[in-house]
């Protein structure tokens, strides 16, 4: 479904990934680990044309997406949801929805979609009219979440979803994920939080410095390397 | 005297307002401070003397070619001037510094064509005013304070209602989340100025009515307005409409207690006052 070709890229002309080569199928879950800065939020911003691409090619459904501008990459249906629980917060949860709708003129199916998303998380129903900045920090992140779904992805881009939230919260957001993973969408997950991304993952990608050193399905979590990837040099 | 003082506190408020407003909507959308805002007021009220008393058109249709004609400069500014410095990833501290220069040199410019003396429009007769509760006010003030909130209702809904209004709004909030959703934050920068520009025609036109019209008129209006913004808190519309009848209450009762020249410097003090204690505003939210 996306493939990606020998991928250099990085900000402000300082190459952060070098030479990665990628791939994720239809109805796929791919879990993106590996230590700070080792580039994993680089390599969804690359897809999501919000890094700097010097080379490579980044193929979506047999389509040269690389370095195509935000909202046709919507169109196209890949969706992304950035660190750190991005909400808009003086804006109602139902609004922050409408937002994640902008580019879409049809007012049917966007209430269709909203109607959907709020099947998936009920929560967010119930707070439709509070402001994003009063949710708790799990329901922000489903908002964040719900935001992206809103657009009927096929790729989902999530960047550390679990990132800064309660072990109890954590578990609930990748019930979520594989949910929505089990309606057909896409989704490549990049987490710090390695265990259970893993688990929930078709296969996974292990990121250092910029290249990817492991790849594997679960098993992959007792290999060895990965400690020394972590832990440096063991 | 407390009620002349009131209705005196409501019409200078009402202005303020209706300067605040669009000045701060440009601000909590592109994150600058466009002192500029005061060139295109004072420009509008010019623009109207011109085709009014000078061309001698329709009193109404001179009004809406003035409001078409500032929100067209607010327009104008920003994308020759603004967007460009953007592009070339100016700060915002240089997007000041050029919105101080577009002031002077629109002021200029007005000096240049209209010359230093001062003008009137002229379209009301000096008419005696009207007694309510033993204040008086002229028909035009009524008209002033009317127009002043029912403008101001009208932001609310469209902020509040419709889409390019909710995306000004998430724009203010996030702008990298709203590029991520796919608004551009360019065309919603665009719009801000082009309906702050037009508030700030109409506020023109009714001070132009009201008062006389002279080239620093822009700067002296200004002054108030970016008071009133930080008083109610700069990042939010609502908190600049409020700061703006504050001020407004402030000036007009202070010379109960001082001798009516030191107005201006009341809307000073509390401009300190506020820098110092509280920065956010009343309404802002600490950062």
């Amino acid at each position: 479904m996306l493939k990606i070709q020998n991928l250099k890229s990085g900000y402000n002309g300082m190459e952060i990934l070098h030479g990665i080569n990628f791939e994720i199928k239809p109805a796929e879950i791919v879990a993106i680990i590996g230590p700070n800065g080792s580039g994993k939020s680089t390599l969804l911003k690359s897809i999501f044309n919000l890094a700097e691409i010097y080379s490579g090619k980044i193929i979506f459904k047999d389509k040269d997406i690389t370095k195509l501008p935000t909202h046709y990459l919507i169109q196209e249906g890949i969706c992304y949801v950035p660190q750190g629980r991005q909400v808009f917060s003086t804006l109602t949860v139902r609004e922050n929805l409408e937002m994640g709708c902008f580019i879409l003129e049809d007012h049917e199916l966007f209430k269709r979609n909203l109607a959907d998303v709020y099947n998936k998380f009920p929560v967010l129903k119930k707070r439709e009219n509070d402001l994003a900045l009063n949710l708790s920090g799990g329901e922000q992140q489903m908002l964040a979440i719900a935001r992206a779904l809103i657009q009927d992805p096929e790729l989902l881009l999530l960047d550390e979803p679990s990132l800064g939230l309660a072990p109890k919260v954590r578990k609930e957001i990748f019930q979520k994920i594989a949910e929505i993973n089990k309606e057909g969408v896409s989704i490549i997950i990049v987490e710090q939080n390695a265990k259970q991304a893993v688990e929930i993952a078709h296969r996974t990608y292990v990121l250092e410095s910029g290249r990817i050193v492991l790849e594997g399905e679960k098993e992959i979590l007792k290999d060895e390397r990965i400690k020394s990837i972590y832990f440096g040099g063991v | 005297m407390f009620n002349q003082l009131f209705i005196n506190g409501l019409i200078a408020g009402a202005i303020y307002a209706l300067v605040a407003s669009g000045f701060s909507l440009i601000y909590s959308v592109c994150k600058f401070v466009h002192f500029a805002h005061g060139a295109v007021i004072a420009f509008s009220a010019y623009f109207l003397y011109f085709l009014f008393s000078k061309l001698g058109l329709n009193f109404g249709f001179s009004v809406i070619l003035s409001i078409i004609f500032a929100s067209l400069l607010g327009f104008l500014i920003n994308l020759f001037v603004y967007k460009q410095l953007r592009k070339r990833k100016a700060s915002n501290v240089i997007l000041l510094i050029a919105s101080v220069a577009l002031l002077i040199f629109f002021e200029s410019l007005i000096l240049l064509l209209f010359g230093a003396d001062v003008k009137t429009i002229g379209y009301i007769k000096i008419s005696k005013g009207i007694e309510i509760f033993k204040a008086i006010i002229t028909p035009l003030q009524i008209v002033i304070i009317a127009v002043s909130i029912a403008l101001l209702i009208l932001l609310y809904l469209f902020m509040k209602r419709t889409k390019i209004g909710k995306a000004m709004r998430a724009v203010a909030d996030n702008k990298d989340v709203a590029e991520i959703v796919g608004i551009s934050s360019e065309k919603i920068y665009t719009w801000s100025f082009i309906i702050g520009s037009a508030i700030a025609g109409i506020a023109g036109i009714l001070v132009g009515l009201e008062q006389n019209l002279e080239p620093t008129m822009g700067t002296n209006l200004m002054i108030k307005g970016f008071t009133s913004a930080i008083i109610g808190g700069i990042d939010s519309v609502p908190g600049a409409i409020l700061g703006a009848f504050l001020l407004g209450f402030a000036e007009n009762f202070g010379i109960w207690f001082l001798p009516s020249g030191y107005k201006d410097a009341i809307a000073f003090i509390i401009l300190f006052i506020f820098l110092l204690f509280r920065p956010q505003g009343i309404l802002g939210i600490k950062k």
